[in-house]
């Protein structure tokens, strides 16, 4: 508390404001400083590496702890699984010849994914409002600011920033991502948002007319070029059209299970010559 | 309080705080950097400065790749609004301060959540009161443990 005693000290309100104001500084100077961050993600390492040290300890004991019973039963079911994915995987293929062919008709080229790398996530830094996670590639790997960032199902997000041996992925529920993405169904241009909430994402500015179906599946657009187009985004879940509000409140459900992520796939875009070679 | 210990401490809170343990430590996770925050400047005999906090919320962002400054501002709230309007607090057992506890952990991550939210949309969620919850709901034995080891630590 402020004493009459020592005048040099500053009341505590006083200090309070002024920590105030630094913060609003910092927060607004060290926005978009790529270097910054990956010297912050750098200095983050000694702490991303003690999870990664636990995560994998607290597996091994859970591991051990697997009964057989249950091991053979999630045996049985992966086998199902693995059998009812096996036509729709012949299906892909066809579809991809024949999508290949339809294009080369069209004087273009395949847009193909590219290549992928996996990574392992060893930490999730989620606060309310930012869903990021930490994984153990980095620019070592060559991974770069903006990669696009696949897992089981579909998109999961982005790079956001890169450090020497890790590299931190914003997801898709991130309150600052946004993604360009069409209706499987129909062509007509979207955003999917993030709402700080890793089971839902939301549509925004959709008149309360909209076509869209609940239902309906969304994939990139490839709109921006962050992302390849035709990767899953997620199902529509419920369009709700409230009282007077002018645009209808769509919630659209992820197809990745953002909340659970182990592994993801960072993604390498081909080169694509296309752009440059038009006379 | 020892410094070594305090470094120690925030190591582990630090690390505890972005564990990859699945949805539900997700959810119920108390802010454990928070809580350390709170049971040092509660039981420190000289007051523990705004400018430290501050600091230590800085390092959390750091950590957490966020905005630089959420966690450092919310920090220095918590710990002002501790001295300045919760005095008595510190002089209740353990089990009488839980309420003010789950108070001031509230407070804190409501504060980083609206600055990290900053200029974008809001979306409230029930699941911020979680942390809180359960971060209030252990402090009697947060508080019981870390006593244990510094006595420990003090007369070994």
């Amino acid at each position: 508390m402020p004493s009459l005693f020592f005048p040099r000290r500053l009341p505590q309100s006083v200090r309070l404001l002024a920590l105030g104001l630094l913060s609003v500084l910092l927060s607004v100077l060290t926005q978009g400083q790529g270097e910054l961050r990956t010297l912050a993600l750098d200095a983050a390492l000694p702490v991303q590496w003690f999870n990664s040290r636990t995560e994998a300890l607290w597996g091994e004991i859970g591991g051990s702890l697997h009964s057989r019973a249950a091991l053979e039963a999630e045996n049985a079911q992966l086998r199902r699984a693995l059998a009812a994915a096996q036509p729709l995987l012949l299906d892909r293929d066809v579809l991809r010849s024949e999508n290949r062919q339809l294009l080369a008709l069209l004087d273009s080229f395949p847009q193909a994914p590219g290549r992928v790398m996996a990574a392992r996530v060893i930490a999730e830094n989620f606060t309310a409002g930012n869903q990021i996670i930490t994984v153990d590639h980095g620019r070592n790997d060559g991974v770069f600011t903006g990669q696009a960032v696949l897992a089981t199902g579909g998109v999961a997000g982005q790079v956001v920033t890169v450090g020497t041996m890790t590299s931190q992925i914003a997801l898709l529920s991130d309150l600052d991502s946004s993604v360009p993405a069409q209706s499987a169904q129909n062509d007509q241009p979207l955003l999917v948002n993030g709402t700080g909430n890793p089971q839902e994402l939301q549509i925004p500015f959709q008149a309360r007319n909209t076509p869209l179906r609940v239902g309906e599946q969304l994939v990139t657009s490839g709109l921006g070029g962050r992302y390849p187009p035709g990767l899953p985004i997620g199902t529509i879940q419920s369009i709700r059209r409230n009282g007077t509000q002018a645009f209808a409140d769509i919630k659209v459900r992820p197809a990745v299970a953002l909340g659970r992520l182990n592994t993801v796939l960072l993604l390498w875009p081909r080169n694509q010559p296309r752009a440059t070679n038009t006379p | 309080m020892n410094a070594l210990l305090l470094a120690i401490g925030f190591f582990l809170a630090l690390a505890g705080n972005s564990l990859p343990m699945g949805p539900l430590y997700l959810a119920l996770r108390p802010d454990f950097v928070a809580l350390l925050l709170l049971y040092w400047a509660i039981t420190s005999a000289t007051e523990l400065g705004l400018g430290v906090a501050w600091i230590i919320g800085l390092v959390q962002d750091v950590v957490d790749g966020g905005i630089l400054g959420a966690h450092a501002m919310a920090a220095a709230v918590m710990i002002f609004v501790l001295y300045a309007g919760l005095g008595k607090v510190r002089n209740l057992p353990p089990w009488e301060q839980l309420f003010f506890i789950f108070i001031l952990l509230l407070l804190e991550r409501l504060g980083a959540w609206v600055w990290q939210a900053w200029g974008g949309p809001i979306a409230w969620n029930f699941a911020l009161l979680l942390g809180p919850l359960t971060g209030a709901l252990l402090w009697p034995i947060f508080v019981y443990l870390l006593d244990r080891i510094r006595h420990q630590l003090r007369s070994a």
